[in-house]
């Protein structure tokens, strides 16, 4: 969203405007990070529709409570912390209801087409591979190599402590190598 | 760790940081929730099966929170009873808050009715021998509150019903302001 000088606006100046009645000034928000955020969704959740309605909630809830957001300069993180709640919560009601990860049809159509075959069997293998491992050990995963936070974030993010999350990096890349391993070795 | 290994999971990586793009379909629907919370904040007009809870009536709850020593009593004025009124819009109606911390050396009521206390809109608390109390009036509605404790310690009221969204790192607590009958 461009503001009186051109320049695009800060979270904060958003933020701002949102808080002073300006309902519309959210969906250049929205539009600011729905794409980033998606992707850490869909790999989570395993598939898009899951994704999508987390991602729908946790606007929703960023909104509702936007005012106890304590630095908007930061509304990104802050947002970002309520889609890892949202999406630990709908991985527990999935697997309650006895659902099984899914690989993300709509990802494996956007892959490659240098190799179309090629790209969609790795990708498959990709998303079978992470939804193998537990939600604790994916998300950690997600959050150090795909989404490339530190350590000092992630704790923050999750409210789990580095140590823990350094061994659950580790056992999710010892699990994951083993299980491409296993797909190349078929 | 083995190349082999390091080399697949660099692979995965590039691959999972492709992007995943949503289309303006998506602004749309969060904005049609965004609008109609938008809506109900500016009408109060909704009065939730919250309706009985936040009343005075649960004086229990706050001797048994004495003895825990914090404690925290919303006394709110010609709040309850059996004949729900309507709601006219804007009416505000005076509720007293209190908060016994012998330890505190400020506390502030925070809430949505004062903008979560941004811009210096908070409700400073006088301190009486370590009962901190402040009175203010509060649109009729459904509230969410707190109370900040040394400018820092996000206190919810445990008499009064938790609030449903506590995902955000701070606790609160639920309020309902009724118009009085009498």
């Amino acid at each position: 969203m461009q503001g009186p000088t051109g320049m695009e606006s800060s979270d904060a100046a958003l933020v701002a405007r949102v808080l002073h009645g300006e309902v519309n000034a959210y969906s250049a928000l929205v539009s600011r990070y729905r794409d980033k955020y998606a992707r850490y969704a869909v790999h989570m959740l395993g598939n898009r529709e899951d994704a999508e309605e987390a991602l729908q909630d946790a606007f929703t809830r960023a909104y509702r409570s936007l005012a106890r957001c304590e630095d908007p300069e930061r509304f990104g993180a802050w947002l970002f912390r309520i889609l890892v709640n949202r999406c630990r919560t709908s991985g527990a009601r999935r697997v309650r209801r006895g659902q099984t990860f899914v690989h993300d049809e709509t990802a494996l159509l956007n892959a490659s087409e240098e190799h179309p075959a090629e790209q969609t069997m790795w990708r498959e293998e990709i998303e079978r591979a992470l939804g193998e491992l537990s939600a604790d050990q994916r998300e950690a995963f997600l959050l150090k190599y795909v989404e490339e936070l530190g350590y000092d974030e992630m704790a923050e993010i999750t409210g789990v402590g580095v140590s823990a999350l350094k061994m659950r990096v580790m056992r999710a890349c010892d699990r994951l190598r083993v299980l491409l391993r296993e797909v190349h070795s078929a | 760790m083995p190349d082999w290994g390091r080399n697949t999971l660099e692979l995965m990586v590039q691959e999972l940081q492709h992007p995943v793009r949503l289309d303006d379909s998506f602004n749309r629907r969060v904005m049609v929730r965004v609008r109609r919370i938008y809506a109900e904040r500016r009408h109060r007009s909704i009065i939730g099966w919250l309706g009985a809870a936040a009343s005075i009536s649960r004086r229990p709850a706050w001797a048994a929170a004495l003895a825990a020593g914090v404690v925290a009593v919303v006394s709110v004025s010609l709040l309850h009873g059996p004949n729900k009124p309507s709601l006219p819009a804007g009416q505000t109606i005076p509720v007293q808050f209190v908060l016994v911390a012998p330890e505190a050396r400020t506390v502030a009521v925070v809430g949505d009715f004062n903008n979560w206390g941004l811009g210096d809109t908070a409700l400073v608390a006088v301190n009486h021998n370590g009962v901190w109390s402040v009175s203010a009036p509060v649109h009729t509605g459904v509230h969410r509150y707190a109370f900040l404790v040394n400018g820092k310690q996000w206190v919810a009221d445990p008499t009064a019903p938790r609030a449903a969204d506590d995902d955000f790192g701070q606790p609160s607590s639920a309020l309902v302001v009724e118009a009085s009958t009498q």
